[in-house]
């Protein structure tokens, strides 16, 4: 047993056997070619993102161009890194009804999790697939309520219908909406 | 006019074989970069010319045009002296190695030897005098920086050029011993024949097969390839630069070109040590079967070519080495410097000298 624990020793067996293993990682990929790099040649080439994917943050709107936002706030205080600014206002003429007048993000605190579209109780947010936001300025990433439903637009083509539209019982803060049935369409 | 001829041909001479490591020098960024990437599943640098062929051009561009920061306190001569002490040696030793056979020609009544720019008698000992100097340049960049980090990391770099030096210069010992002369070009010219006539196995001394194995420089070779992969501060013993773990060592403040003679200065070092390698153990020029394939007006082209295979085996030899083998500790690095690598060579050239006493009479 010793002798050839020393025999292992003198001759770098360990070692040989290392090389052993990079070299027929090299063997394969350039010369069987049976094997394939696993990293992504990324600006050319982009991983497909999974439908649950965390990106950036998006406003919604109905089918009929309006707003789905409420102007409730409930978003803003759901954020942990204070990212939501929203400023609400009553819809003109009808006491009722509020609208966010203003709504920012400041994206450069945002860390994804999710909570304002969980919180929204109108489903008016919603996280797109976009992740290449990079920018020369950080205060481009201060994005204002246009940005935001432009994203939104652009990720979600296909809009909701309004809300008393789709379930004709519900009011239209749908606080209970996890447990809505089946909708229509 | 005779001086003239001779030293236009030693001043092409020098201009090709300049030419040709400081291409190597560049490509072999790429080259261990390539190498590395394939042994770990990845693809390395893609984006400059086909398959990122380019890279060090553009690499070399960057490097250039880079700011040019000297650190505020800095010694500014030895600063800007550092990284050329590191390149000069790194080159100059290239001026003794045999990278064909040892023919000449006549041009205008002049005798030139067209693979070797110098036939020094003590070639061996020249190079290893120059490569020393390298050690100067590290330890007075980490002191001139004005660092205390750069001074720890120039210190540690220097300790451990210092402790394997001498495990090369003893290793090489061994073929001096059997060779009789510190010529690299008598050197390479004794183990002409085939493969058995190299240092490596050393059947070339006479005393038939029972005396082959203790004239063998098997051991020598290990102790200085494992010694020359130290001093050239590559992967398993890159402990001053240690990318992954502290900020480059002695290099911390160095950017830009100074930063590129560094660079340049290590992988001149590493063709270096295996052309000499190639010299010492491997037969240089000569091919592992006896004679030449070639007719003998052009064998110069098979002598040349062998060279050059032996050499990039080498190179790949250490990017082979750095794709596999973690880094070392710094008291296992000493340790094995001066417990393991040192009595190795030290026993080497005591057997060796033995049996070439006894072959002798």
């Amino acid at each position: 047993m010793a002798v050839a624990q020393w025999v292992k020793t003198l001759t770098f067996y360990e070692i040989l056997v290392g090389m052993k293993a990079t070299i027929t990682v090299l063997i394969q990929r350039i010369i069987l070619r049976n094997r394939k790099a696993i990293t992504l040649q990324y600006p050319h080439e982009k991983r497909e993102l999974p439908g649950t994917y965390r990106g950036m943050i998006a406003l919604l709107r109905y089918d009929d161009g309006t707003d789905k936002c409420v102007g409730c706030d409930l978003c803003e205080s759901a954020c942990p890194s204070r990212v939501i600014t929203v400023i609400s206002s009553e819809v003109e003429g009808e006491p009722m009804k509020r609208y966010a007048k203003e709504y920012y993000m400041d994206m450069t605190r945002c860390l994804f999790c999710g909570l304002c579209v969980q919180a929204c109780p109108v489903d008016a947010l919603a996280m797109t697939t976009e992740y290449e936001w990079a920018k020369y300025n950080k205060r481009d990433l201060r994005l204002n309520k246009e940005q935001l439903l432009a994203l939104g637009d652009r990720n979600f083509p296909v809009r909701e219908k309004k809300l008393e539209f789709q379930h004709p019982n519900v009011a239209y803060f749908n606080i209970g909406h996890k447990n809505l049935p089946p909708k229509e369409s | 006019m005779e001086m003239l001829v001779f030293a236009g041909a030693a001043v092409v001479k020098i201009a090709v074989v300049m030419g040709v490591v400081l291409l190597t020098v560049a490509f072999l960024t790429l080259a261990e970069r390539k190498v590395l990437s394939w042994m770990q599943d990845r693809m390395g640098p893609m984006e400059v010319g086909p398959y990122g062929t380019l890279q060090p051009i553009a690499d070399g561009i960057k490097l250039f045009f880079k700011e040019d920061i000297i650190p505020a306190g800095a010694n500014r001569f030895l600063f800007s002296l550092a990284p050329i002490l590191s390149l000069v040696p790194a080159f100059i030793g290239f001026a003794v190695v045999p990278y064909g056979p040892n023919r000449e020609i006549e041009l205008f009544g002049v005798t030139i030897k067209p693979f070797i720019i110098t036939d020094i008698n003590i070639g061996i000992l020249y190079i290893l005098a120059f490569v020393s100097i390298g050690a100067y340049g590290v330890i007075l960049g980490g002191w001139a920086s004005n660092n205390k980090y750069s001074l720890l990391g120039g210190l540690r770099s220097a300790a451990q050029v210092i402790s394997y030096e001498l495990n090369i210069g003893l290793a090489i010992i061994g073929v001096l011993i059997l060779s009789g002369s510190l010529s690299m070009v008598t050197i390479a010219e004794k183990q002409a024949g085939s493969i058995l006539n190299w240092n490596i196995i050393g059947m070339g001394h006479g005393g038939g097969i029972w005396w082959w194995f203790p004239v063998t420089q098997i051991v020598a070779f290990v102790v200085y390839i494992i010694s020359a992969v130290a001093e050239t501060n590559r992967l398993p013993f890159d402990l001053p630069e240690a990318e992954s773990e502290l900020v480059a060592g002695w290099m911390t403040e160095y950017s830009g070109m100074r930063f590129a003679f560094f660079f340049m200065a290590e992988y001149a070092n590493m063709i270096l040590v295996s052309c000499i390698a190639s010299v010492l153990f491997l037969g240089g020029y000569h091919a592992p079967y006896p004679g030449t394939l070639l007719p003998d007006n052009l064998s110069w082209i098979e002598g040349v070519a062998w060279f050059t295979v032996k050499v990039y085996a080498f190179l790949f030899l250490f990017f082979w080495l750095r794709a596999t083998l973690p880094r070392l500790r710094y008291d296992q690095l000493m340790r094995f410097g001066w417990k393991v690598m040192l009595p190795l060579a030290l026993g080497n050239i005591v057997i060796t000298s033995i049996v070439v006493y006894f072959l002798r009479d």
